[in-house]
């Protein structure tokens, strides 16, 4: 009965953690979704990232090329100048094993 | 306690222990050919450390597929270091292979010794590479 109660209560403490745990977060502040980049002008790529789903860091792209590893979890990164057009910026959460996790944020941009 | 890093964790452990085996094996290896003996004991330590070497550097990237369906995403510099430790375990375990089953002189069997040492090494370093690019 002692041992019943220890497993409940262990079981209830367990997924309650689970409930509770982080949901990975990607947020882009800038450049904003839809943006147009002036081809002269450098422009950063503003981010918030919160962890969770066994997230450790993210990636960054533009056009599916990796462009950079982002370990801060609030920062910017000078994105390199891009060619006259649409390019797709996104960042997707990777675990310590670098593999994307299913969670991710892309923004359209067009260079001008 | 999460399943996934458990996973990833055994796969370290073996592969940690691997490179171990490799490079060490191969140097008590090479150290005794100079008694002109060929050690087949220490040959076939050395071709079961390529092969767990192989098998658990595998395990990385089956373990991200079962949990997400996808291989880590790694690019550039650390893709070409995984690119060679792949070519020195396919190449290691080739040479520990040949010198248990092919019949090598002493000199020819020294000079093997010498190369599994170097892609001990050069894995190993790989390693690094590939740790910190990624």
């Amino acid at each position: 009965m002692y041992s019943l109660s220890i497993l409940r209560l262990a079981l209830i403490v367990f997924f309650s953690s689970l409930a509770m745990a982080n949901q990975a977060k990607i947020e882009i502040s800038s450049p904003l979704d839809k943006a147009k980049i002036d081809i002269k002008k450098e422009s950063q790529l503003i981010y918030n990232l919160t962890l969770g789903n066994g997230a450790d860091h993210a990636h960054a792209y533009i056009d599916s090329k990796e462009i950079a590893i982002l370990r801060k979890m609030k920062g910017s990164y000078t994105l390199a100048p891009m060619l006259p057009g649409a390019h797709v910026i996104c960042i997707k959460m990777v675990n310590k094993n670098h593999t994307p996790i299913g969670v991710d944020r892309c923004i359209s941009v067009t260079v001008e | 306690m999460d399943l996934q890093n458990i996973a990833y964790t055994f796969a370290q452990l073996f592969h940690n222990f691997g490179s171990v085996t490799v490079v060490g094996g191969s140097i008590c290896a090479l150290a005794s050919y100079r008694t002109g003996a060929v050690s087949r004991g220490l040959t076939w330590i050395v071709l079961i450390g390529w092969g767990i070497q192989a098998l658990s550097g595998s395990a990385f990237g089956a373990i991200s597929y079962f949990h997400y369906g996808k291989f880590p995403d790694i690019k550039g510099i650390a893709l070409v270091a995984l690119g060679v430790k792949i070519l020195c375990s396919t190449i290691g375990f080739t040479f520990a292979a040949s010198q248990l089953f092919v019949n090598f002189s002493i000199k020819s069997n020294r000079r093997i010794g010498f190369l599994q040492c170097g892609i001990g090494i050069l894995a190993l370093s790989s390693a690094a590479v590939l740790r910190w690019f990624s």
